[in-house]
């Protein structure tokens, strides 16, 4: 019950998985902007610049060079920025890192020091001695230049930004490099040996198996690894870029000469811990391989759930709508799409159809990870679950937190004109917790409330935990506050506001379909509002008008004052009453029907209503719809609304 | 030897922090406490030169919850930075320990008078202990209440194993280890129904940290002079 055991476990599984993305230890990755294309004697043949969408290269590192940073960044070995590659850099005035401004051939220096060393060890490779051979030449800005690659201004220096005629087309190198200088250009290598299919340096596995294996022999140092408990080669540096490439935040780093986080009983970050090389590079590459595939990330917060033998598992944070597919997920029937009980059994399908899958020796682990600085990162959440456990809570979770939602939409292709169009879904299931926040606190909510909120929904999740109040009364508060928003971010709200209400209230069990012996006071008014609405609206619709009824601008003041409001809602109807003439009659005798249903006492009262007037306006609106003895003519017009 | 004291320890929060991620200063919780703390919790219960405490082992009351906090740690050169901390929310624990004596203090030979002791620091757990009590770090307040180890309901009481991976066990200071030397103890816990059942700090795996000093206070132990005055022979040894 170690992270780092864990994620070293999962490593080690899936590291025969042929997925790219699981990086070898000692590797990185990196953009590239200019590929070079030698051959094996290190002779140029020709250069070329890359495609934004291909510029992801896989790349062998140091330690201090994979986690590097400041004014003198260290030297990758193999692949890296011009100024390292080039002996000839300076020559074409090329701008070196601040830190080396001193001695402009120092990273050239250091870079080919390390690769002749490479080269020279008992686990050298061809293509690497290929590359040394060839930069030793030191002149690779001039055959660069030369297949014009990079440009040179009049004085024979590296061009600082393109000033050509805007109708002249701007050279790709241009386009594809940080604030467009050419000297920051990342390069990578493809070597052509007439015997070896594998050309390029960046997918030959001979070759990150050969630097892997030269990098492992150079490390020294050894003590008690903190994660195995054996004493082995320990790392001096942990990797970072975790949630993305751009990440500089570390879970692991040592801060104690400013962060004062160690002091008093030990003297130096290596007697207070210690992790094996190997052990903290597989964990490192497991966890970004994770949040990369099936990881949840917006800004700063990353999580994400795996199964330690690396079969994919649902995402706790998605709604049914991405677990399952959408075709399976919508109603067989549109009477049965109010109960639970269709959810159920898909969801019963797909989770035994998981377990099967992923067998239950496995287990499951949900991590969170967040940073307050951009240096360091914190794990903020960690589980761990055996799989039916986890499965368990996912279907719980999915069966009591949910509602009837409308705002989910898919893409079809009209048989007619071949053309796409997105069309509304009515669905089952529990909300996102991305969804609940925006119906929590508007579609603009501050991202660190957005963060909190959703780290405050996944113990709901993944412990079973009760959900907030607050966070409920939130969004119940917003859904009855309906002049605020437009119409579909409503209805969104309004049903998101219902599953949370059931979720919270789960003892009482609510049915999702409307419950016509329900004789609570909330639940009735709700209903009473919903068929207020529904009348006012038909008429409206009928004289071609396009405002809303009275019953929509008046539900704030309703929810907090139902007994008061109500007379003015149901005098408003009169005049419409009077447009439909004996249409009405079905609604107004169910209007009569629900306040005869009231203990007149509640009636009265003119007591703030709860959310469970929520649920009782949603089930009486959707049980219109379907309503078959309503005029037909209403159900083509409402449903020509949703769709 | 009848030296065997339980107790119960609760709080709100409780943070015993994983050191890997302690150097970086995002603190996060182990899932269980550690033989330190608890022998930490011990000693500000009741503590002497003369004795050393042993944890026996830990039962987990309630179900292991985690909540995350926005820190404000002080910089060493002033200013603050930012961190989050992960602390284990709402925790208790029933322990049980015993005491030995700390054979590396000749000088309180005369002080090893186990009724004595034992019976002090069965009071001062009844009275919630000598000095503050805190769940790992000190902002953990904690509570120390007397209980009989294994009374009430536990959350973890037939849950069955759950085991841990290599975790930090505690430290050997020179006082009781006997060697100029600070060593590091790890271990691999198991949670079996909800009790942990620590290894003895001689079973774990050591890692040494560095030289260190003992430096315990000069004491006659009590041989001092004047020490007994005004007391007869036989009301001091009782």
């Amino acid at each position: 019950m170690s992270w780092m055991q864990k994620l070293y476990e999962t490593y080690e599984n899936c590291a025969s998985a042929k997925d790219t993305s699981l990086l070898s230890i000692c590797h990185t990755t990196q953009k590239a902007q200019i590929e070079i294309i030698i051959d094996n004697a290190g002779n140029f043949n020709r250069a070329r610049v890359i495609a934004k969408d291909q510029a992801r290269t896989i790349i062998p590192c140091t330690e201090s060079s994979g986690g590097r940073a400041g004014i003198k960044p260290e030297a990758h070995p193999l692949c890296d920025k011009l100024q390292y590659l080039a002996g000839d850099f300076a020559i074409y005035g090329g701008e070196v890192t601040k830190g080396y401004a001193k001695n402009p051939t120092e990273p050239y220096e250091k870079y080919t020091e390390l690769l002749q060393q490479w080269c020279d060890s008992e686990f050298t490779h061809p293509k690497a001695k290929a590359v040394f051979e060839y930069v030793k030449k030191g002149n690779l800005i001039k055959d660069l230049v030369e297949s014009k690659v990079l440009f040179l201004d009049d004085n024979k220096k590296l061009l600082k930004e393109w000033r050509g005629d805007t109708k002249q087309e701007v050279p790709e190198i241009f386009k594809v490099t940080q604030n467009s200088i050419q000297g920051d250009a990342f390069a990578r290598w493809i070597i052509e040996i007439p015997t070896d299919p594998q050309s390029a340096v960046w997918t030959d596995e001979s070759l990150f198996d050969s630097w892997t294996r030269f990098y492992l022999s150079t490390k020294k140092t050894s003590g008690l690894c903190l994660v195995t408990g054996v004493n082995i080669a320990l790392s001096d540096q942990h990797p970072a870029k975790i949630r993305n490439d751009g990440d500089k935040a570390k879970l692991i780093s040592s801060n104690d000469i400013s962060g004062f986080t160690f002091r008093g009983r030990f003297l130096s970050a290596e007697q207070a811990c210690g992790v094996g090389f190997e052990v903290t590079q597989k964990a490192h590459n497991a966890l970004r391989w994770l949040i990369n595939r099936q990881g949840y990330r917006r800004g700063d917060l990353a999580i994400v759930a795996w199964s330690t033998v690396g079969k994919k598992i649902i995402d706790p944070l998605a709604d049914p709508y991405s677990i399952f597919n959408i075709d399976e997920m919508e109603s067989d029937s549109e009477i049965l799409a109010a109960t639970t009980q269709e959810l159920a059994i898909k969801l019963n399908k797909k989770i035994a159809g998981y377990q099967g899958e992923i067998g239950n020796t496995a287990g499951v682990v949900v991590m969170g990870l967040d940073s307050a600085t951009p240096g360091r990162m914190a794990m903020t959440f960690y589980r761990e679950l055996t799989d039916s456990d986890f499965l368990h809570r996912i279907e719980d979770w999915h069966k009591s937190c949910c509602w009837i939602h409308n705002y989910h939409s898919k893409e079809i292709i009209d048989k007619k004109t071949g053309k796409k169009q997105k069309i509304k879904v009515r669905l089952v299931g529990a909300p996102t917790p991305n969804d609940i926040v925006e119906a929590a606190y508007g579609s603009k909510v501050d991202d660190k409330l957005r963060k909190t909120t959703v780290m405050r929904i996944l113990p709901c999740i993944i412990d079973g935990e009760k959900i907030p109040r607050d966070l409920v009364e939130s969004v119940v508060r917003r859904a009855i506050n309906r002049g605020a928003m437009e119409a579909w971010e409503w209805n969104k709200t309004l049903s998101i506001a219902c599953a949370l209400y059931r979720k919270y209230q789960e003892k009482e069990n609510y049915e999702m379909a409307l419950d016509e012996k329900r004789a609570k006071r909330d639940y009735l008014y709700g209903r009473l509002l919903a068929l207020a609405d529904g009348l006012e609206e038909w008429a409206l619709r009928q004289g071609g008008e396009n405002r809303q009824t009275n019953a929509a601008r008046l539900m704030q003041r309703f929810a907090d004052h139902p007994f008061t409001t109500w007379p003015t809602i149901e005098l408003a109807l009169l005049p419409y009453k009077a447009r439909l003439g004996k249409k009405t009659a079905k609604i107004e005798g169910l209007i009569s029907k629900v306040t005869a249903m009231f203990e007149p006492d509640d009636f009265i009262s003119d007591k703030k209503l709860s959310g469970e007037f929520l649920l009782g306006y949603h089930c009486q609106r959707e049980a219109r719809w379907y309503e078959k003895s309503i005029d037909k003519e209403i159900i083509s017009e409402i449903e020509e609304e949703i769709v | 030897m009848e030296n065997k004291v339980q107790f119960k320890v609760y709080g709100k929060y409780a943070l015993f922090t994983d050191p890997l991620t302690k150097i970086g200063g995002e603190k996060c919780s182990y899932q269980i406490p550690t033989y330190q703390a608890l022998k930490g919790i011990m000693e500000s219960v009741y503590w002497k030169p003369t004795i050393v405490w042993i944890i026996d082992k830990v039962r987990i009351m309630k179900s292991i919850r985690t909540q995350t906090r926005s820190a404000k740690p002080i910089n060493y050169g002033g200013g603050n930075s930012l961190a989050i901390y992960t602390y284990l929310s709402d925790v208790e624990y029933q322990v049980q320990a015993h005491f030995e004596w700390n054979l590396n203090r000749e000088d309180m030979v005369k002080d090893r008078n186990e009724n004595k002791h034992f019976f002090v620091a069965k009071r001062m757990i009844e009275r919630g202990g000598r000095r503050d009590i805190f769940l790992g770090t000190r902002e953990c307040q904690g509570y120390v209440e007397s209980c009989d180890f294994g009374e009430g309901e536990g959350f973890y009481d037939s849950y069955g194993e759950l085991a841990f991976d290599l975790m930090f066990h505690g430290f050997d200071y020179p006082d009781e280890l006997g060697e100029n030397k600070l060593q590091a103890r790890f271990w691999r816990p198991k949670l079996v129904n909800g009790i942990v059942e620590f290894n003895r700090p001689e079973e774990c795996i050591n890692k040494f940290v560095k030289l260190m000093m003992a430096a315990p206070p000069i004491s006659i132990g009590l041989q001092e002079e004047g020490i007994l005055e005004g007391y007869s022979q036989e009301e001091a040894l009782q």
